[in-house]
């Protein structure tokens, strides 16, 4: 029962402390700032882009402040704007000065920036720094303050690569996580959208946000959600792809039982359905968890159009998944085996186009689809500018000349084409079926249709066992959902939806109603 | 209980499993080119009595060039098909020793159409069909016809215009059938089924040659058990076919007050019984209802009474009632072979009166009077009611 949610663990239930520091043990800001000069020297010896200014000013007292960031990562306009500007008016005001302590006073009057936590230790104020935030330093203070100016660096939003729709936002997530999430509260103006950060990686100290709404998000898990992120222990987090290969439940399977997505109307619909996000700073793709074999044919587009439209391209996605893996192995299976089946005339067509090739059917399917796997593969890897060349190459060379000098059939070339084609239909499943293809070829050629059925038996049995976070991977079919069916293949009218996916709130065995959406109030 | 339960799902897998092992089909791995596919069979006995298989193989390539050059037709194209025999003592054994003149393995499943000789046909069939029955890659749908005039392997080799595939081409005339009614349309399994029917004997439509390298499919072969009787001519074959509700569409001339109509018959309904009485047989009959609409009058009568087209259907009705006794008194007396079947009726619905005189039904058949009642109904005249013409 690996990967089931753990009933009675208390663990779920512990906040996660975003100050998941590099220095387990704890060290005071020293007292003075001459100290605390030589320290952070020390600390960021060799670090070019470390950058520190003291303010001294001497009226009554002596005071002295230190200032600290790295280079580059905060934006210094706002710096000098916000902070130093009103610092040294604040110093040469005499009168201002004298009540009170002056870190007080900074933090609640003088520092223009909203943006002010504490550090307390040492190990806080260096995570800070790292993080592009700006710190004072106060002497004889225990405590420094941490003043958001971080630079938003990246490039703009713009619109997905991966995932084109037709319709609705055109908005992709970037590489900057608290951009990601704005473009998420702009499309959830909710308090009960809840976002919980989290730092993993041991070295990179990579920010990873949980995102769920509360209320709709079943609260169980989300907690086996963080569960799992606080299990992952290695050096680097540098994309949440790294993130899923940890958290997944079956990490041998072909398929995929986490979702990730680039498109920021996708990722809102899939929250409000009460599913969990995973950001991970640096990276435009964002996780989802619990990710079900059915949201791979199910795009925006299905819900932004009209529901016969949706049915229609929801089943012809399914075909097309269907064909991408088996219709090679068909061609195989009918040609070496099944030859009574074969209609005469279209016997006649194949036998003719078989003719003259030196290959057995098998040999030449796995020739032509490593060939085209080989195009799509260079297709990705290659710079842009040299695409055009390949594409040329790939036609003539796999279209025309292999087939004129007899290498492969004309019905082979149709057929990874078809296979290919549809493929690309269902963009999270390509790599699955790219391996489940020869799989099923393999099948064929040793068993013909009979070695094809066993291999789909298989595939079926193993995609009813997978789970993904504890919810059935081939839900709502196995186990039978039926509330969930309006959101299957036969894709009913938005306003015909009444209940959010049932299945997801792990009700089904209860066999209780999923909740109406017009019953969860926002508390305010 | 958990436990149980998924020790019970895994055996129902286990099972069905083990279930696909029991579909049968071919095991052996064979690619498309390393077969030879057959689309026509002859069949025929030599004068030393042996089997002589006659197989029209196709060229595929040849086809795809010829299909794909079309009209061009210029210079020496390879021939599509070529016809090769072989004679052997029995079916199998010439369809094995076919390998030592042919390259590569026949494969039988795509053959059209199976020609039997009229040797081989007097001689008797049932015994070598035992092979086709027995075989599994036979594709049971395939048309049967006996050669009248010519030998099977005549009929295969003749060359076509119309289809670059002899086999088809007969194939496709044989189906035309469902349009003329005049040669009866034999499926393998229907053959077959016949065979193992009792009170009906076989038969198969017929093949013949019409000119130069066109083949004619007019008429049947009649069999006695098991064995060539003789032959019908179309309009027999026609009274036969309306007897037993074969017949989909054809066209009946009849004589009007002046020329001829051509009568097209779009539906009909035959049916045949025995009429017993004391428990002996007395009568057969033989009820056809049809509706048929006029094709055509070449002549200068007026068809726009009711009372005229009654006279017609009278007429009409007649004409298939000859028909079929012209059909049905060859039979009895000429053959003495009941293919319509009225034996399987008494076999069905009469079974002490069939053990008692099953063996002699042929015998009863022939001396039994005949009743037949024919039903003609004209639906429509065509799209006009009278042919444009110069008012008198």
């Amino acid at each position: 029962m690996r990967g089931r949610i753990r009933r009675g663990s208390n663990a779920g239930n512990e906040n996660i402390s975003p100050d998941n520091t590099h220095s387990n043990s704890y060290e005071p800001i020293p007292g003075t700032i001459k100290a605390v000069k030589a320290r952070l020297s020390e600390i960021f010896s060799g670090c070019s882009d470390f950058t520190h200014r003291e303010i001294s000013y001497r009226k009554n007292s002596l005071i002295r402040i230190l200032v600290a960031y790295i280079n580059g990562f905060v934006d210094k306009r706002a710096l000098n704007q916000d902070v130093i500007h009103p610092l040294l008016d604040f110093l040469s005001n005499a009168e201002s000065n004298e009540s009170g302590r002056i870190y007080e006073q900074l933090k609640e009057w003088v520092v223009i920036n909203n943006d002010i936590k504490e550090a307390n230790d040492m190990g806080q104020a260096v995570d800070n720094i790292l993080s592009g935030e700006a710190l004072l330093f106060i002497d004889g203070e225990s405590k420094a303050l941490v003043i958001g100016v971080k630079d938003p660096q990246g490039r703009q939003v713009a619109e997905p690569d991966t995932e084109v729709s037709i319709r609705g936002s055109r908005e992709g997530f970037v590489e900057n996580l608290f951009s990601n999430i704005i473009l998420i509260r702009k499309r959830i103006k909710n308090p009960n959208l809840k976002v919980e950060m989290i730092k993993l990686g041991e070295q990179t100290m990579t920010d990873v946000c949980i995102c769920y709404i509360k209320e709709i998000a079943n609260e169980k898990l989300v907690s086996e959600v963080k569960e799992r992120l606080k299990r992952i222990k290695t050096d680097a987090i540098l994309d949440t792809g790294i993130i899923e290969q940890y958290i997944s439940d079956s990490r041998l399977s072909l398929f995929p039982t986490v979702g990730n997505s680039e498109k920021c109307d996708k990722l809102a619909g899939k929250l409000l359905e009460g599913r969990i996000a995973i950001f991970c700073d640096g990276t435009p793709y964002v996780l989802t968890v619990p990710y079900l074999f059915i949201e791979s044919i199910q795009t925006t587009d299905d819900y932004y159009d009209h529901a016969y439209f949706a049915t229609f391209m929801r089943i012809l996605r399914l075909v097309a998944l269907i064909v991408s893996n088996l219709l090679p192995a068909m061609y195989v299976a009918l040609v070496s085996f099944h030859h009574t089946v074969i209609p005469f005339k279209l016997m006649i067509t194949l036998a003719a186009s078989r003719q003259g090739i030196p290959f057995s059917p098998f040999v030449e399917a796995v020739l032509m689809i490593v060939a085209f796997e080989l195009l799509r593969e260079a297709g990705v890897r290659m710079p842009r500018s040299i695409g055009q060349a390949l594409s040329i190459v790939g036609a003539i060379v796999l279209g025309e000349a292999s087939v004129s000098a007899g290498i492969a059939s004309n019905l082979m070339v149709i057929i990874v084409a078809i296979t290919a084609i549809c493929s690309f239909v269902v963009p999270p499943l390509i790599r699955a079926t790219m391996l489940l293809r020869f799989a099923f070829l393999v099948a064929a050629n040793f068993l013909g249709f009979l070695g094809i059925s066993y291999l789909a038996v298989a595939v079926l049995i193993h995609l009813c066992g997978l789970r993904s976070f504890g919810i059935p991977y081939m839900a709502p079919f196995s186990p039978l959902t039926a509330a969930d069916l309006k959101d299957s293949f036969l894709a009913v009218p938005v306003w015909a939806m009444v209940t959010r996916p049932r299945i997801l709130r792990q009700e089904y065995a209860k066999g209780s109603k999923g909740t109406k959406r017009q019953e969860v109030k926002i508390k305010q | 209980m958990c436990r149980k339960l998924k020790k019970q799902t895994g055996m129902v897998l286990i099972f069905f499993l083990i279930l696909p092992l029991l579909l049968t089909g071919c095991w052996n791995n064979r690619d498309l080119t390393e077969i030879n596919i057959v689309v026509g069979l002859g069949l025929e006995r030599t004068e030393k009595g042996n089997v002589l298989l006659t197989v029209q193989v196709v060229e595929p390539a040849a086809i795809q060039s010829a299909s794909s050059e079309g009209g061009k037709g210029g210079g020496s194209q390879p021939k599509p098909v070529f016809v090769k025999s072989y004679e052997s003592e029995t079916v199998f054994d010439a369809v094995r020793g076919m390998l030592s003149i042919v390259d590569k393995k026949l494969f039988f499943s795509t053959a059209q159409v199976l020609i039997l000789g009229e040797r081989l046909s007097q001689d008797g069939i049932e015994e070598v069909l035992d092979f086709f029955q027995r075989d599994q890659e036979i594709d049971y749908t395939m048309d049967v016809l006996v050669a009248k005039g010519t030998t099977p392997r005549e009929v295969l080799e003749m060359g076509n215009d119309m289809d670059s595939i002899p086999a088809v081409y007969i194939r496709e005339l044989a189906k035309n059938t469902a349009w003329r009614g005049t040669v009866k349309r034999t499926l393998l399994i229907e053959l077959f089924k016949d065979m193992g029917c009792n009170g009906k004997q076989l038969a198969i439509g017929q093949i013949s040659k019409a000119g130069d390298g066109e083949v004619g499919t007019e008429g049947m072969a009649v069999f006695k058990d098991g064995k060539l009787a003789g032959w019908l001519n179309s309009y027999e074959t026609r009274g036969y076919l309306f007897a037993t509700d074969e017949v989909k569409s054809t066209i009946v001339n009849i004589p009007a007050d002046t020329g001829k109509i051509a009568m097209e018959i779009i539906r009909s309904k035959g049916k045949i019984d025995v009429v017993f009485e004391n428990s002996e047989p007395v009568m057969l009959t033989v009820k056809v209802k049809l509706e048929a609409n006029v094709g055509g009058y070449e002549g200068r009568g007026r068809l726009d009474s009711a009372d005229s087209l009654h006279a017609l259907e009278k007429v009409l009705g007649e004409k298939i009632k000859k028909e079929i006794m012209m059909a049905l008194q060859k039979l009895q007396t000429e053959y003495s072979s009941d293919i319509f079947g009225f034996g399987t009726y008494v076999h069905k619905y009469h079974p002490q009166y069939w053990k008692k005189a099953g063996k002699n039904w042929d015998a009863i058949f022939s001396r039994l009077p005949v009743d037949i009642q024919v039903d003609a109904r004209i639906m429509r005249t065509g799209i006009v009611k009278d042919p444009i013409k110069k008012e008198e």
